[in-house]
């Protein structure tokens, strides 16, 4: 008993007590319900069996209505949809805004921190902001386009099919913005400068110099960049439930919205599961290849 | 065109870049304090003409927001000191040590980290309802925020430990400091800023918290401004002016620690997200 408490007081139990509570605590918060996701995606689950744990087993069968459902296919379409132009519309505006504060003038830096606002803001008030700006009759937006000439009518982006998943791609590249352009611009700011003086000594221009010096050298900076948008476009919840809750019929209702909506309002907790289990395995690969392009930094 | 000129002209640029990203935030102060018809007026005023300052009190007793913001405040505390007291240790020994157990942990803690939170509510509501934890719903959304919130903790602090150097505590240790004495009396308080920057950061997403408290607080005097802003939105509401007054008391206080602490807050988010 001595021995075992000077271990943990002055030796190598030290290290063991302080990595092993969190890891347990871990273990049992998210990879338990991890593992129980899974043996529910396989079991028959309903308001009068939630309480035990010992439920038939139905094998394939949670799998098999999941891809009969008629608006499986169209909420995956959506959720692709809504990744893709996210990580793009974020991605591109958050480059071009990290290559113009690189330019760096003064005050260049207390600007760019600026933009991080948007990055502490609860998500719900994010949503909130934006539903209100999107609104069809009353929206500033909608006035904004109206006079800039580029719409005629109102766009009724929250309640018209067509437009309702682009009102939250919309919000969701404000939001990713932010984010983007500050790891860009760390990843800028790790190239050497005397290669740009070699290349404008060699004759190279501005847009030579980008493809051949900056795409280059920011290869791994944006893979981890990429990967991270995925997982947190795949992460994205409280601007659906804040904007359109998935509506109107559907037609903005992604994955990760879609399996909170079966369990808790249809409360279908075996095919909430079933997605989890799906786009848990998609996240995952993500963050795969965002851990694999971050390894050399995680090695130190 | 001399330089000071250029300095001019991209300052004004940027000037106008922030002003336009941060329009959504500036339309939110307005339009909680304009009248109902100055809201829905065409075309919309940019400037409060009449501004109701009345409209921050009323909604604050109708809406009952301060028990709702204390609410979020115990729920982040609580998620917070958790993480804190189980994370820092843990990142300490990640940055202490390099070999292949610890790549395995950090691989496991950075996997964690990705997991959305709307995907693994249903097992944790399952799980939690069968162990009776549903009776205490804001123990149940602290227990879950801790877990889904510390991996990234861990990520930040590491780094922090990481620029502790060694030889610092190697001397209190020759100098007969035992292991406890020496992280407790020498390595903690170096690190002390980047923990308390980490901290900061979870308690503001902490403070924002919205799927674990919407599926699991029921009971509507235990739930977080979050769930509150959500239901104060039906589907056909039209009191924008209420609503946002109710999201600047919401945010206003996460601005100001932001703009308090903006240089920290960036270079510990950017440390974290990269290394």
């Amino acid at each position: 008993m001595k021995r075992l408490l000077l271990s943990v007081s002055d030796g190598r139990g030290f290290d063991i007590a302080l990595v092993s509570v969190p890891l347990i605590f871990l273990f049992t918060m998210a990879g338990l319900p991890l593992v129980y996701n899974i043996v529910m995606s396989f079991q028959e689950v309903d308001m009068f069996s939630l309480g035990t744990i010992f439920r038939p087993f139905v094998g394939l069968k949670n799998y098999t209505t999941l891809f009969s459902m008629p608006e499986t296919w169209p909420i995956l379409k959506n959720t692709a949809l809504f990744v893709i132009a996210s990580i793009a519309g974020q991605f591109i505006i958050g480059f071009a805004l990290a290559l113009f504060f690189w330019t760096n003038f003064p005050g260049a830096s207390w600007m760019r921190g600026l933009f991080l606002v948007s990055w502490v803001m609860p998500g719900l008030v994010v949503g909130a902001i934006w539903n209100w700006i999107l609104s069809g009759d009353f929206g500033v937006l909608n006035y904004l386009l109206r006079e800039s000439g580029l719409i005629t009518g109102h766009i009724f982006w929250r309640s018209d099919p067509d437009f309702s998943l682009w009102a939250v791609v919309i919000a969701n590249i404000w939001l990713g913005i932010s984010f983007n352009m500050i790891l860009l611009s760390v990843g800028l700011s790790t190239i050497p400068q005397d290669l740009y003086e070699a290349a404008e000594l060699d004759g190279a221009n501005v847009i030579q110099r980008f493809f051949t010096i900056t795409l280059p050298m920011m290869r791994s900076t944006i893979g981890a960049i990429i990967s991270l948008g995925l997982i947190f476009t795949l992460q994205q919840f409280d601007l659906f439930a804040a904007i359109t809750a998935g509506g109107p019929n559907n037609s903005s209702n992604v994955a990760q919205y879609w399996a909170w909506d079966l369990s808790f309002r249809q409360y279908d907790f075996a095919q909430g599961a079933t997605i989890s289990v799906i786009m848990i395995v998609f996240v995952m690969i993500a963050s795969v290849v965002y851990v694999r392009s971050t390894r050399h930094e995680v090695r130190g | 065109m001399s330089w000071a000129l250029r300095d001019k002209i991209m300052l004004i640029i940027a000037v106008l870049l922030a002003a336009v990203y941060l329009f959504p935030l500036y339309w939110m102060y307005v339009t909680a304090i304009k009248t109902g018809s100055a809201m829905f007026a065409s075309p919309p005023s940019f400037w409060p003409a009449d501004p109701q300052w009345s409209i921050y009190r009323s909604v604050w007793e109708s809406r009952n927001v301060g028990r709702y913001l204390w609410n979020s405040v115990v729920i982040a505390s609580g998620a917070v000191s958790m993480i804190a007291v189980l994370g820092t240790g843990c990142a300490y020994v990640l940055a202490r040590y390099r070999n292949a157990w610890v790549d395995a942990g950090l691989f496991l803690v950075l996997m964690l980290q990705v997991l959305p939170a709307s995907l693994m509510i249903t097992p944790i509501f399952v799980g939690f309802s069968q162990i009776g934890l549903l009776d205490y719903p804001r123990t149940a959304v602290i227990l879950a925020i801790a877990a889904k919130s510390m991996p990234f903790f861990v990520v930040l602090v590491r780094a922090t430990f990481m620029s502790v150097p060694m030889e610092l505590e190697e001397a209190a240790l020759v100098d007969g400091n035992s292991r406890f004495g020496a992280f407790f009396h020498i390595v903690l308080p170096l690190a002390r800023n980047g923990i308390l920057v980490s901290a900061i950061l979870i308690f503001m997403q902490a403070f924002g918290e919205f799927v674990y408290s919407k599926s699991m607080i029921q009971a509507i005097e235990y739930q977080p401004a979050s769930v509150g802003l959500n239901s104060f939105m039906g589907p056909n509401t039209n009191e924008w002016n209420n609503i946002m007054a109710y999201a600047a008391m919401y945010v206003t206080p996460i601005l100001a620690i932001f703009v308090l602490l903006q240089r920290r807050i960036v270079s510990g988010l950017t440390s974290g997200a990269l290394k």
